[in-house]
Order: structure tokens, then sequence, then C-alpha cells
């Protein structure tokens, strides 16, 4: 509706730049009526018609909708798990779910407070535990000390957790210990999904990592850096 | 929603265009003032129209709209929010809608500028104008939208063409456009006259300032362009030759004739029809050089057939503007000659007069066009036929565009110097014999003095001796006999000097680059004219949206460090291109320019290094034309208002 709003005032100003020097004049009183007319119905109609044909007005209510859509999604499934869990607090699932959907919602202090209930709730799970690290990590802006702890007890459960690999990886990467965040960081790589979003942000890291070995290394072999040049303008 | 409103705007300014162009034809054929003052309102809103479409798109870009097709294609979220902006009119789209604007401002700066002439001639002016801009907005609309959108859209864009997150790419578009767009104001007023039929002195006037504004933007547009390639492209060309270079250089020369008939038919009332072909025919070759670079016929002429309808729309366009012109030519042009004739006094003039030699640099001009029209065309046809493909590269141009440049080059240090009408040329061969003299002497010397004779550098440094002394030489004797030295030929001054400093740039470059490429470890040491290159490692730095290996050169001197050169090899994560990121030290007597190349076995890299004598001063005098073309502009401009 605001579109359509926005469109006649657009509309109406350019109809403004037409019909002012056309009624400023007084000399014309003939045939001006019929051209002041003409263009009222036309360039309204002309504008309205090739917006439709060419426009894709439609995509503002899909917006509106999916974007509704989500933020009611998270709402309602925060508000719904923290329900569940009040009848039943031990229930290690519901903690971690609610966890994470505590950081996407960036609600830091909860999602520690979920979290750390479900690592109590199930010390055997290795995602458990680093997805917790993750959120003191996140509350405390660092990996060092307790994270780090709760990470390698993760790994130590199970040496394949994803989220444990890529906080060892980080953690190591800050220390500047490159190669052992090189270690991490390769392994996870192999356990996710190539070209997902997550799986290019990981290789650019091992990227950078690498470089940094070299660096640290003086000069080692990086052969594979650059495939031939293009030399051509781009006009 | 903005991206909405930008397509709503750009649907109103193709009404407000086609009705500034039947408004302002059919006002000044039918003498309807209301019509004319209607088509006025008209610019002034297509205009704010157009802002307001190019805003909503650089909005678009701003805000990370991937939802937007254009967007999405051209931009990244890593992108740095310049290039971001820029990235509006990197697209095809948007470089079309860019030139849209730009003409929508020459167009009202025609409105604001004109009131002293004729209300019926702007009305004819206003309206090819509007027509042209009519055309570019349905092109825009109907077959390269920049407002597509995609639903639901992608989480994160293509990323922007990486040699083109440049800041000479910020600038290099929208002056070259400048130029193009600023050559459809004389293109116009020559519409407007072979429709009236009114065409003398008192046009030319009008026409000769916006046409050297138009002039100095395409200038500068083509010097930023060949810069940009010089230390973006890796390898430290200027001028390639290159079919997107040809495009800009052929309106560049149709131009500058224009300029000089312009002067003729100002002064004499001569060379009229010869002038109106020239405006007809810098803007058509404006429009065809936009068309080559932005069709993506240059990649693959078969590119063009892939997208049938742009394809067929620019054929058509192309078509009716310059067959119209030329039709319109034909008809008209004797009429235009003998309305002039009858009102002129003066516009015979002797073979040995000023008005001779322009007319014989003008052809000149326009024979060197013919052979890089011919040599940038020709290979397209014969590919678009299957009728095999050639390669047309600089061997060709140097054999045949040089040569052709030389007489006008030497024309242009004797042509201020003739008089009008008609000159004694033993008189002016008298005085001028010494500074050729002295040219020939510093063609000779000035190589030696180089260490080794190249016909390069003696035939630029000649040339460029004669231009520079007899240009000034002409200036003192002018000062002498008048008394002062108008702003048009202070303007002429500046830009055949300039040109000649460019030429001596050029002369000396070619004669006496040197390269060398060298496979260095850390600590190794080349040397390369004169200087030191000690090699200092190559390390990873990580950029917004690339990372760079990053190679350190300490540049020495006789033993002493100068300067520390940081090339790069950027890989950029988006679209996993590489590409080069040359280290220049610019120098009044030449550059040193360094390209990190590929990393060797054992740690070594290869790297490329230039001794480049001279070379800025090509930039430098391009620079010193455009100011020319300024300062004439201003004098031009001074001298209608007095006499308007």
């Amino acid at each position: 509706m605001s579109l359509w709003l926005a469109v006649g005032a657009l509309v109406v100003v350019a109809l403004l730049f037409l019909l002012t020097p056309l009624w400023r004049d007084k000399s014309a009183l003939s045939g001006r009526h019929w051209l002041t007319l003409g263009l009222l119905g036309v360039l309204p109609a002309v504008t309205v018609a090739l917006y439709l044909y060419l426009g894709a007005p439609a995509i503002l209510q899909e917006q509106a909708l999916t974007q509704a859509h989500s933020a009611y999604d998270t709402d309602a499934m925060v508000k719904a798990l923290e329900g569940k869990l009040k009848a039943k607090p031990d229930d290690a699932e519901g903690w971690y779910a609610l966890g994470r959907a505590y950081i996407a919602l960036q609600r830091l202090d909860d999602a520690e407070q979920a979290l750390a209930k479900a690592a109590k709730l199930a010390p055997k799970e290795a995602r458990m535990l680093s997805q917790y690290a993750e959120a003191i990590a996140l509350k405390a802006g660092s990996l060092e000390g307790r994270p780090l702890e709760i990470v390698m007890q993760a790994l130590e459960l199970d040496y394949e957790d994803e989220k444990a690999l890529e906080l060892a990886g980080l953690a190591a990467y800050q220390q500047q210990k490159w190669a052992e965040s090189l270690h991490f960081w390769r392994r996870l790589m192999k356990k996710l999904p190539k070209n997902s979003e997550f799986y290019e942000e990981i290789e650019r890291a091992v990227k950078i990592a690498e470089g940094k070995v070299v660096e640290a290394s003086g000069l080692g072999e990086r052969a594979k850096l650059a495939p031939p040049e293009k030399k051509q303008a781009p006009h | 929603m903005i991206p909405e409103l930008g397509h709503v705007a750009l649907i109103i300014a193709l009404q407000l265009a086609l009705l500034q162009g039947i408004l302002g034809l059919a006002g000044a054929s039918r003498a309807k003032a209301v019509w004319m003052a209607m088509a006025r309102g008209a610019v002034a809103g297509q205009l704010l129209f157009v802002v307001l479409g190019f805003l909503a798109l650089i909005w678009s870009f701003l805000v990370n709209d991937f939802s937007v097709m254009n967007v999405a294609d051209h931009s990244s979220r890593h992108l740095p929010i310049e290039y971001r902006f820029t990235a509006a009119w990197g697209s095809h789209e948007g470089s079309f809608l860019l030139w849209t604007t730009l003409m929508g401002g020459w167009t009202l700066a025609v409105v604001l500028f004109s009131r002293s002439l004729p209300a019926d001639l702007v009305a004819r002016v206003i309206g090819v104008m509007g027509l042209l801009s009519s055309c570019f907005l349905a092109f825009i609309l109907f077959t390269s939208n920049p407002f597509m959108r995609l639903q639901p859209p992608p989480a994160n864009g293509r990323d922007l063409n990486p040699l083109l997150q440049d800041p000479g790419m910020i600038f290099h578009p929208p002056l070259l456009y400048m130029g193009y767009v600023g050559f459809s104001v004389a293109f116009a007023f020559a519409i407007a006259a072979l429709i009236s039929g009114r065409l003398d002195a008192v046009w030319a006037r009008w026409v000769r300032p916006w046409t050297l504004v138009a002039w100095s933007f395409l200038t500068l547009g083509v010097t930023v362009g060949s810069l940009w390639a010089y230390y973006e492209l890796g390898w430290g060309g200027w001028w390639f030759w290159d079919p997107a270079e040809n495009a800009s250089l052929m309106p560049w020369l149709a131009g500058t004739a224009l300029l000089h008939s312009l002067v003729v038919t100002e002064r004499r009332g001569a060379l009229r029809v010869w002038t109106v072909f020239l405006s007809l025919g810098a803007f058509s070759l404006s429009l065809l050089g936009t068309f080559l670079v932005r069709s993506g016929v240059l990649s693959s002429v078969h590119s063009f057939a892939q997208d049938p309808l742009r394809g067929l729309f620019i054929l058509i366009f192309l078509a009716i503007v310059i067959g119209g012109s030329l039709v319109l030519f034909a008809r008209r042009a004797n009429a235009v000659k003998i309305a002039g004739d009858l009102a002129r006094t003066t516009g015979d003039f002797k073979p040995t007069s000023r008005e001779t030699a322009i007319l014989a640099g003008n052809v000149l001009l326009l024979a060197a066009l013919a052979t890089v029209l011919l040599g940038t065309l020709y290979p397209l046809v014969l590919d678009a036929f299957d009728l095999g493909k050639v390669s047309v590269g600089a061997p060709y141009f140097n054999a045949v565009f040089v040569p052709m440049m030389v007489p006008v080059l030497l024309l242009l240090g004797i042509a201020p110097r003739l008089r009008w009408r008609e000159s004694k040329i033993g008189a002016v061969l008298r005085v001028v014999r010494w500074h050729a003299l002295a040219a020939l002497v510093l063609a000779v010397a000035v190589p030696f003095a180089f260490g080794e004779f190249r016909w390069q550098a003696a035939l630029g440094v000649g040339l460029a001796a004669w231009m520079i002394l007899a240009t000034l030489g002409g200036l003192i004797a002018r000062r002498r006999e008048a008394g002062f030295l108008s702003l048009g030929m202070i303007g002429m001054g500046f830009a055949h000097v300039g040109l000649a400093i460019g030429i001596i740039g050029i002369g000396l470059v070619s004669a006496y680059q040197s390269e060398s490429t060298v496979s260095m470890r850390k600590g190794d040491k080349a040397t390369l004219g004169g200087y030191e290159f000690v090699f200092q490692g190559a390390a990873e730095v990580p950029g917004p949206n690339y990372s760079a290996m990053r190679g350190t050169l300490e540049l020495g001197r006789d033993g002493e460090a100068i300067a520390l050169l940081l090339p790069e090899k950027r890989i950029y994560v988006a679209s996993r291109t590489t590409l080069t990121e040359a280290a220049i030290r610019y120098g009044f007597v030449g550059d040193v320019y360094v390209a990190l190349g590929e990393p060797l076995p054992g740690g070594a890299w290869s790297l490329q290094l230039y001794i480049k004598p001279f070379v800025s001063w090509l930039w430098a005098g391009a620079l010193l034309m455009v100011c020319g073309g300024l300062l004439a502009a201003l004098g031009a401009r001074k001298q209608t208002e007095m006499k308007a």
C-alpha cells in the first residue's frame, strides 16, 4: 500500500514539472485543458502499467512475510522451549537447543546458564560441552582458561566434534600456534560439506594460517598460490 | 521498497524524456511557446527522476540488498564501502544509468546557460537530447534493467570484478561518459541547425564552449583510463590498442577535429557543412564506442547474439541515430550551405591560409580515425560472419596511425602562425625555419645524450621541440602584435604544449624503457638501469575481501637505499581471481615499476622489473591539454556572453 502511495507522490511531482509552465502561461488558454487532462490521465496510467509489467511489486509483500515469519519463529520457539523446560527441567537436548537459540538472539547470559545445565545433564556429550564452552567464551570475550579446558574435554570425548575442532583451532590461532590451529581446522574441513558457507569460512582461515606458517618459517613453498594471471582490460 | 521506487522513477523519467523530445521539437516547429516551456520543465523533471533512480541503485549497493540482482552480481558483503558505491556503475546496467544521468545533467546545463539563445533553437536542442535520453532509458528499462529482483535473495553477492576495485575505476567511467555525453550537445545543435537551416558563425560560437568542455572531460577520462591500465594491469603498458581503448580514441579524434573546424566556422563562417558533419560524427562515434565496450561484442561477437533483444535494440538505435542524422545531413546540408552563403560576408580562403592548414589537419585526423575504425571493426565483422579470426594489434596501428599523425603535428606548429584567408607563406617559413632547425638539432642530440640513438626518441623529441617552439614563438609574436593574449589563445598554447610534452614521454619511454624478469630469493640482489633491487622476501597480508602475498624490495641507487617497493599478488575470495598490484616509484625522469610474479620452487619468486623513463610526462602532458581545453572553453563562453 505504502508503495503505491509513494508512486502516486512521484507521479504528482512529475506532473508538477510539466504543468507548472502550462498553467503559468496566461496567453495559451485554448488547448491547455486537453493537454492538462491528457497528461493527468496518461502519465499515471503509463507509469502504473509499465511498472506492473516490468517491476516486482509482489516482492515487498513476500519480503515482509518472510521477515515477520522468521522473527516470529525464533521468538515463538524460545517461548515454547522455556515453557517445556519449566515442566521438564532434566531435558539436556532441550537446554542445548534453548542455549543455541539464546546465542542467536545474543542473550549470552541466558545462553551460558542454559548450556551449563545441558552440560551438567549430559557430561559425556561432546557437542553439549563444546557449545557450553562457546557460550562462556562469547560472554567473556576470550577462549583462554575455562572455555579451552572444556573444549579439550569435549575433544577427548569425541575427536570429531565440529564445534570443538573449530574452537580449538581458533584458540591455537590466537596463541599464534599456527601449525596446531591448522591441524584442528584441516580436520574440521574434512567433516564439513564442501561449498557450504561454514566450509568456505574455515578454508579461508586455513589459508591465512598457512600464510602465517610460511611467514614464521622465513619463506616456505607456496607453489599453488597463483594461477597464470589475466592480462586484459576489463572495460 | 527503495529499489522499487527507483524502478518507478526510471519509468517516469522515460516518459518525461519522451515528452521533452516531442514537445521540444513540435513546439519549435509550430512556434508554441507553452510546449517549449513544458519541454524545459521536463528537462528538470527528467534529471530529478533519473538521479532518484541512480540514487536508489547506489543505496541498494550500499546496504547490500542482494534481492536486487544487479547488486548480487556485482558486489558482496566483504566489498569495502567505497567500492560498493562505485560498483553501482561497474555493471552494464549501471553504466548506462550513469550515462543517462550525465545526459540529463548536460541537458539541464544547456537550458540554464542558453537563456540568451532563440527559444526555438534551444527547444530543438533539448528535444533532440530528450529523444536520445528516452532511447537510453527505454534500453535500460526493457533490456538492461538494474532493478531486477531475486526472491529469495542470495546470502552473499558474487563480488565486483577485482580489476574494477581501484580508485582509477571510480573516476574513469564518469569522466569518459561526461565527454561522450557532452558531444551530444554539439550533435543536438547540429540537428537543430539542419532542421531550421540556420547555421552561421553565431551558431558555432554557441556550440564551441560545450564541445570544449566535453573534449576536456573526454581527454581526462582517456588519460585516467590509460594511467589505470598502467598501474593496474601489471605490466606497465599505457596504451594497448585494445578495442576498448580505440572505442574512446575515435570520438576523441573526431572531437579534436570538431574543435578546430568550429574555430574556422566561428571566425570565418567557413567549413560549415564540414563542422556539422563532425558534430554528428563525434557523437555517433561516442555511441558506437559505448556500445562496443558495453554490449559484450568485444569479448565475443557471439555474446552479442546471445541476448538478441539487447543486440537488436543497440543495432536499431545506432542505425536510427547515425543513419537518421546522415540522411538528414544529406537532405539538408545544402540548405544550410545556401542559407549561410546568403548571410555571410566572408568565408572563402586561399590555399596558404590558416583555414587550409586546419582543414588539412582535420582531414588527416579523420584519416587516422578511419584507420583506427577499420582496425577495430574489421576483426569483429569477420568474426561475426564466421569468416575467420584475425587479430589486429599494435603493429598495424603503429605502422598506420603514427605516420598519419606526424604531419598533423607538423601542421600544428605552423597553423597558428598563418593568417586567416591568405598568408604569405614565404614570410611564415622564414620565421619558423629557426624553430625547425632547433628541433632537428634536439632530435639528434637528445637520443645521443641517452647514450644510444633510437628513432622513436628522435621522432618524439624532434616533433615535440618543433611543436613547443613554434607554439610559444607564435604566442609571443601575437602578444607583441595585439598587446594581449585571449584565453582561447592561452588555452591553445596549453593544449599544444601539453600534447608535445606527452609526445616526449611516448618517444622516450618507447625508446629507452628496460625490463628484466628475475627469480629472487630472500636477500638476493638485482640491478637494472642503474638501480639496485634487494628482495627482502614475501609474506601474506590479509585484505578486506582478498588475501595478498606482498613482496618487499629495497630500491637503491649508488649504494644508497631510496625507497621500499611493495608489489602484491592478490587473490580475491569471492571471485577467486588473482590480480597483480604493481609497486611503482613515480619520478620526474622516469618510473621504477615492479610486479610480483609467480612463486618458484625453493622459496624464490619471479619478479618483473621495469625502468620507464619519462613515462609520467605522458599524463602530465594530457593534464595540460585538459587545462587548455577548459581555459579555451572559459574564453569562448566569455565571448558568447559579450556578444549576446
